[in-house]
């Protein structure tokens, strides 16, 4: 399972997976650890640490019985399920926050144009079945909500790809260039943090590319496998664009106005100017592509370095101002209407 | 070395669970081994106040994963706790291995730690429930990973502000504020879309709804005493105002030349294309708010016909640019 995060358990997070470790291991004398462990969607080694605390838990005011819980590495055994009277160990009702945090994912989950119908049906039910099981818990999950975007039709494409392992050809536009260009790529995964893109090993450029469903103009399945080279899966949660050090630089000021540059772009640092601008630094390895940038800015800010991505920016307002002045002058001489500029 | 919480609070949940008169203070004291490490045998002098905020942490803690605890006097006045198997029991629920399966795709796609580990939660419960676990949820769902991304630090605090109905205060930077402005808001509800997170509420200072973006609430959000002094609405629709930001209600018409090849994305919205066989294309395409820093972008590669104010506002970019 690729591109899960890693976080330290708190104590709240395990002694709700004991309560529930409790409840299923009664059911199942000799579980093997690693059965229950994937089970829980946990490691086999949280799952020892949860061993290993489980013995010096009882019911110890009736002056009884710890529970007698051990294992021999491989399976589970406990030797007095009768420590807990039969009722304490039933399932738990669901708490106000895992009932929420389940089913705002899933409303969200469903709501990903591309997902297969059989799916979304499977989800739908299973939302009202956690919605009626979880009760009064489930009223605070209307207060989060979670949309996908994703464009259906390449959706569906992408993932039929996928799943029958055959190559793509697209037509794919990129705002750096501002062009639209034809491409053949292998597929590997799809991936949706916001945007939903598609993970692919592209045959134009031989390397790993990340491509943005809402930008493919055009898309076809081919009959060629699809035959991406082995390459290790990157936890894509924290962003997808990830700088390369070796990247250049480049220096960003902007005044209050275009402070939404530390919103939309990963950035190395964002130091914060007396006027209530920002001097942004981000490393891109394609400087030219922020070009559009500079010329959105406007007089909200400005390109510090390199000195030539600034100067191009400049360059390319005149000649559109030229272009304007042209045909401000053609409209005059042809007398055709009131020129604007 | 001290016993770990979480030995402490499982004991307490299965004394609570297990028991089926209330239990005081005083024998849950007695009685679980933590408590005794940590404070002694009752009586222990000056030991009391700091038991009774340990004893109060750990239940809101055990409520917080779900436990319903009941606080019940006996006629001798002393105050008694028990956790009753019929307010605390999941109401039978059976799930196939398809629905499984989803909802196991569901359970992985937060990025924030508490609701990562509240969906893992809900899902060890249905386990323990006798939720089926043969399917691989992501050998089921193909190459799909949905993720939901949660950078924001403000989101945790509004989170638990929405659930639990309490006003917050925060500091807020409007996109073209220079300071930050502090805002009393009665949280309603948080809504990702696009991959950013957004609240809606009541803005006290402005008496009226507000829509906010959580990446611009600088500091930490604070709560404050009290009850919601406006009506929560029935619906709260964060995206319709977000999308009006987004200049995606255009409700007027711009005429633009437009290089041929360039500008895919006009193109893609353009409601009526003609070429004009110079090297241009004419293109009718919505104008709302925004068009103009979004026509900037295309240096040379547009020119605005119309409208006349549409002309003069990227114009004017295109001058403070070219000055640089």
């Amino acid at each position: 399972m690729a591109g899960r995060p890693v976080r330290p358990t708190s104590a709240i997070d395990q002694t709700r997976r004991m309560l529930s470790l409790v409840t299923y291991l009664r059911e199942r004398p000799g579980a093997r650890i690693e059965d229950v462990a994937r089970a829980f969607g946990i490691s086999e080694d949280e799952l020892v640490s949860d061993l290993d605390v489980l013995p010096m838990c009882g019911t110890s005011f009736r002056g009884g019985d710890l529970l007698d819980i051990d294992t021999d590495g491989e399976r589970i055994w406990w030797h007095n399920p009768a420590a807990l009277g039969a009722d304490a160990a039933e399932p738990l009702r669901l708490a106000a926050d895992e009932a929420t945090a389940l089913l705002v994912a899933a409303r969200a989950v469903a709501t990903l144009p591309g997902l297969r119908e059989s799916d979304r049906q499977a989800l739908l039910r299973a939302t009202a079945k956690v919605e009626a099981a979880a009760g009064e818990a489930a009223g605070a999950s209307s207060r989060l909500s979670v949309t996908f975007e994703s464009e259906g039709g390449v959706f569906a494409d992408v993932d039929r790809a996928i799943s029958e392992r055959r190559r793509l050809w697209i037509r794919y536009y990129s705002p750096a260039r501002d062009e639209v260009t034809e491409r053949e790529i292998d597929p590997i995964r799809l991936v949706s943090v916001g945007h939903t893109y598609v993970e692919a090993w592209c045959r134009r450029s031989e390397a790993r590319r990340t491509f943005r469903l809402d930008r493919v103009a055009e898309i076809k399945i081919l009959d060629e496998p699809s035959a991406p080279p082995e390459i290790e899966l990157r936890d894509l949660s924290e962003a997808l664009v990830q700088p390369a050090a070796e990247d250049p630089e480049v220096v960003v000021e902007v005044g209050p106005g275009g402070r939404w540059v530390a919103e939309y772009y990963p950035h190395d640092s964002a130091e914060e100017l007396e006027d209530g601008g920002l001097r942004i630094t981000l490393r891109t390895p394609d400087p030219a592509s922020l070009r559009r940038l500079a010329l959105r800015l406007g007089r909200d800010g400005r390109i510090v370095s390199p000195p030539e991505l600034a100067e191009s920016a400049r360059r390319a307002a005149r000649e559109a101002l030229a272009a304007y002045e042209d045909e401000a002058a053609a409209r005059a001489a042809g007398g055709a209407g009131t020129a604007a500029v | 070395m001290a016993i770990a919480k979480a030995e402490r609070l499982m004991n307490l949940a299965l004394c609570l669970l297990g028991t089926r008169r209330p239990l005081s203070k005083r024998e849950l004291r007695a009685s679980i081994e933590a408590y005794v490490e940590a404070f002694g045998p009752e009586g222990s002098p000056g030991t009391d106040d700091s038991f009774n905020r340990m004893f109060e942490r750990d239940k809101d803690d055990l409520r917080e994963l779900g436990l319903v605890i009941e606080t019940v006097e006996s006629l001798d006045g002393e105050v008694g706790y028990l956790a009753r198997r019929d307010s605390n029991r999941l109401p039978p629920i059976t799930l196939d291995a398809e629905e499984a399966a989803a909802l196991g795709l569901a359970a992985k796609v937060w990025q924030q730690a508490r609701l990562a580990g509240a969906a893992s939660g809900a899902l060890q419960k249905l386990r323990a429930a006798g939720l089926p676990e043969d399917v691989d949820p992501y050998e089921a769902h193909s190459a799909l990973e949905p993720r939901i991304p949660v950078h924001e630090a403000a989101f945790e605090p509004l989170m638990l502000a929405c659930r639990d109905r309490r006003p917050v205060v925060f500091d807020y930077r409007k996109a073209n504020a220079a300071q930050p402005e502090q805002r009393h808001v009665e949280p309603w509800a948080l809504e990702c879309w696009r991959g950013h997170w957004y609240l809606a509420g009541f803005d006290r200072d402005r008496g009226a709804e507000r829509v906010f973006r959580l990446s611009r609430i600088t500091g930490k959000v604070r709560s404050r005493g009290g009850k919601f002094t406006a009506p929560v609405p029935d619906v709260v629709t964060v995206r319709e105002t977000v999308a009006s930001w987004a200049g995606e209600t255009a409700d007027r018409t711009a005429v633009i030349r437009l290089r041929s090849g360039a500008g895919y994305p006009l193109r893609a919205r353009a409601t009526a294309v003609r070429e004009l066989g110079d090297g241009w294309d004419e293109l009718e395409i919505p104008y709302g708010h925004g068009l103009d820093a979004w026509l900037v972008e295309f240096g040379p590669d547009v020119i605005v016909r119309e409208p006349a104010e549409l002309r003069a506002d990227v114009v004017d970019r295109l001058r403070a640019v070219a000055r640089g």
